[in-house]
């Protein structure tokens, strides 16, 4: 149990060092996000149950800061270990599989929450000014849990990338053309409805369009998708990852690139 | 559990080659073990597979076949346990940006378990002279400080066993001289040290025995002495009272009376005589060309 949380420790550490880049960026990025998209276009956007598109568009932002910073964190820790070669320690020292991507799956999580967080305070001084009120949180139970399960998955998708890739550019490949896709036919900018029937049955073999609708869902009360299914998807989707991540610890290589 | 720190038992290694679908025998059926309070020393020239032995015994790498056994345990089988009698510096630097290297001590005794490790810490950056760069970033020290970083990590936890692969690597004479009394002191507390180098001269001064490794195999295994007298050439350079200078080499297994009395040489016309014992270098350039 020290063990583990020694290197939760650690990796908590790790990005506070960066706390400053860390947390300016996703506020940069969805500044902007909410400039462009929620002020100046979403003037002409009608959403259904006359929710303003703002209101819409903070949660989607807010997991999209989620999972990008849980798939960063996980593997950026490993890739920069696998560089420095102090990922071969982590092997020669007694600490289980488990405990590993539990350690980092965690770290991942609480990176992911602290940019959602600011996106979300971010996110409400726009809707604050924009609309005149304070935006609710309808289930923050259901906040929790959706951060939870989808900060976990993304975690542990990073370590299955990060210990599997042969090269750097390989785990920039991924985000480019598995990640990026994903968070935009998952809903963070648009309800499926207005997409082209073609891509609504794609996005429902997309796990993040659950976590996304899931999320909404806890924030403003309504979503595409029906709570229990996302639930259930989340969960499954923690219960894939992590098996994914074990299959690369035990598969992959500790030693250095 | 027995009480034999490491044993390795037919250990064969070998690596794929992806490319070109062959494959690599880095360790060939190796057997060794090593007491408690023992040094020994591997060595063999680049590539010989001394690292390889290193991994399989961290589990770093899985053997192909034959065991490791630390304390009678197989690091397959029981790898925390095994893993928590062992330090290991490894051979190539690391480099992590972000710790100090006080932190970097701390994270690494919490991975054993230890939580309040503090004066143990303290005795280990004493006694490595990394005192007055604690608070330091792995960045700022020098390759030899970083060295001497990796050697506080692996004794962290008080392991039994301690594997070395070239820990003096990149260390200069004073400190590497400090070094060797270090390992010495740890010796005499019982650890048993597993030890790669390819300072010949650090092995003659550390290890009892001594195994020779080239392409894989074990060519000679025994005491540091007798690999010396068995295959360097033993010199005695006489200098007599006429001025005359003679030497006689290859005279390994003679002594110096002997000697005298084959050459018909009085002893009373001596003025002076060296004795050339041979060198372990000697001894493995010659076990390892032949
Ligand atoms: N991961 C690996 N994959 C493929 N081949 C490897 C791997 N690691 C080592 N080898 C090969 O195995 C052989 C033994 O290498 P090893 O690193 O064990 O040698 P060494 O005795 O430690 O050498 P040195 O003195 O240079 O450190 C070499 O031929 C090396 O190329
Ligand atoms: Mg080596």
């Amino acid at each position: 149990m020290i063990g583990f949380l020694t290197l939760l420790e650690k990796e908590i550490k790790r990005f506070l060092k960066v706390i400053i880049q860390t947390l300016i960026s996703p506020i940069i990025s969805s500044f902007l996000y909410l400039l462009v998209f929620g002020v100046s276009l979403g003037n002409s956007v009608q959403m259904k149950n006359g929710v303003p598109y703002l209101s819409f568009l903070i949660p989607g932002l807010m997991v999209m800061g989620l999972i990008n910073n849980s798939f960063q964190n996980s593997s950026s820790s490993i890739v920069t270990s696998k560089f420095s070669g102090d990922l071969e320690d982590l092997r020669v020292v007694p600490i289980t599989n488990m405990q590993i991507i539990m350690a980092m799956g965690l770290g991942g999580v609480i990176r992911g929450f602290l940019v959602a967080f600011v996106t979300g305070l971010v996110g409400y001084t726009f809707h604050y000014f924009k609309l005149g009120e304070v935006m609710k949180i309808e289930h923050p139970f259901w906040i929790l849990f959706f951060v939870l399960t989808g900060g976990l998955t993304f975690s542990f998708m990073g370590i299955f990338i990060a210990f599997i890739a042969k090269t750097f550019d390989q785990l920039s490949a991924f985000s480019t053309f598995i990640l990026l896709p994903l968070t935009y036919l998952g809903g963070v900018f648009v309800s499926i409805e207005t997409l082209h029937p073609v891509w609504q049955t794609v996005s429902h073999f997309n796990p993040l369009f659950y976590l996304i609708n899931g999320f909404r869902y806890a924030v403003i009360g309504f979503s595409d998708v029906d709570l229990t299914i996302s639930i259930l998807v989340s969960l499954l989707s923690v219960a894939i990852t992590y098996g994914m991540a074990r299959y690369a610890l035990v598969k992959g290589s500790f030693s250095r690139w | 559990m027995n009480q034999i720190p490491l044993e390795l038992k037919n250990l064969i290694k070998t690596y794929p080659l992806k490319e070109s679908g062959k494959f690599v025998e880095a360790v060939r059926d190796v057997s060794f073990a090593i007491k408690p309070g023992e040094i020994f020393g591997l060595l063999g020239p680049n590539g010989a597979g001394k690292t390889s032995i290193i991994s399989t015994i961290t589990t770093l790498e899985k053997p192909t076949s034959g065991q490791v056994e630390v304390f009678g345990v197989d690091v397959t089988k029981d790898p925390l346990f095994t893993k928590k009698q062992m330090g290991v510096v490894h051979q190539e630097i690391i480099n992590t940006g972000f710790f100090t290297i006080e932190e970097i001590l701390k994270f690494q005794s919490g991975y054993y378990g230890l939580r309040n490790n503090q004066p143990r810490i303290d005795y280990l950056l004493e006694k490595l002279s990394l005192k007055e760069h604690r608070s330091k970033n792995v960045k700022q020290l020098s390759g030899g400080m970083k060295r001497r970083l990796m050697i506080a990590k692996a004794l962290v936890h008080s392991p039994k066993l301690l594997l070395l692969d070239e820990p003096t690597a990149g260390v200069d004479v004073g400190l590497r001289e400090s070094l060797w009394n270090f390992v010495t002191e740890l010796k005499n507390e019982g650890i048993a040290i597993l030890l790669t180098t390819h300072y010949l001269e650090e092995a003659e001064k550390l290890c009892e025995r001594v195994g020779i490794i080239n392409k894989g195999k074990i060519i000679f295994i025994g005491e540091t002495h007798a690999v010396i007298s068995q295959y360097s050439t033993k010199k005695v350079h006489l200098e007599m009272k006429s001025g005359l200078k003679v030497s006689f080499t290859d005279v390994a297994s003679m002594g110096l009376v002997e000697i005298l009395e084959k050459n018909k040489i009085a002893f009373s016309d001596i003025k002076n005589i060296k004795v050339d014992e041979g060198k372990l270098e000697e001894a493995f350039s010659k076990m390892v060309n032949s």
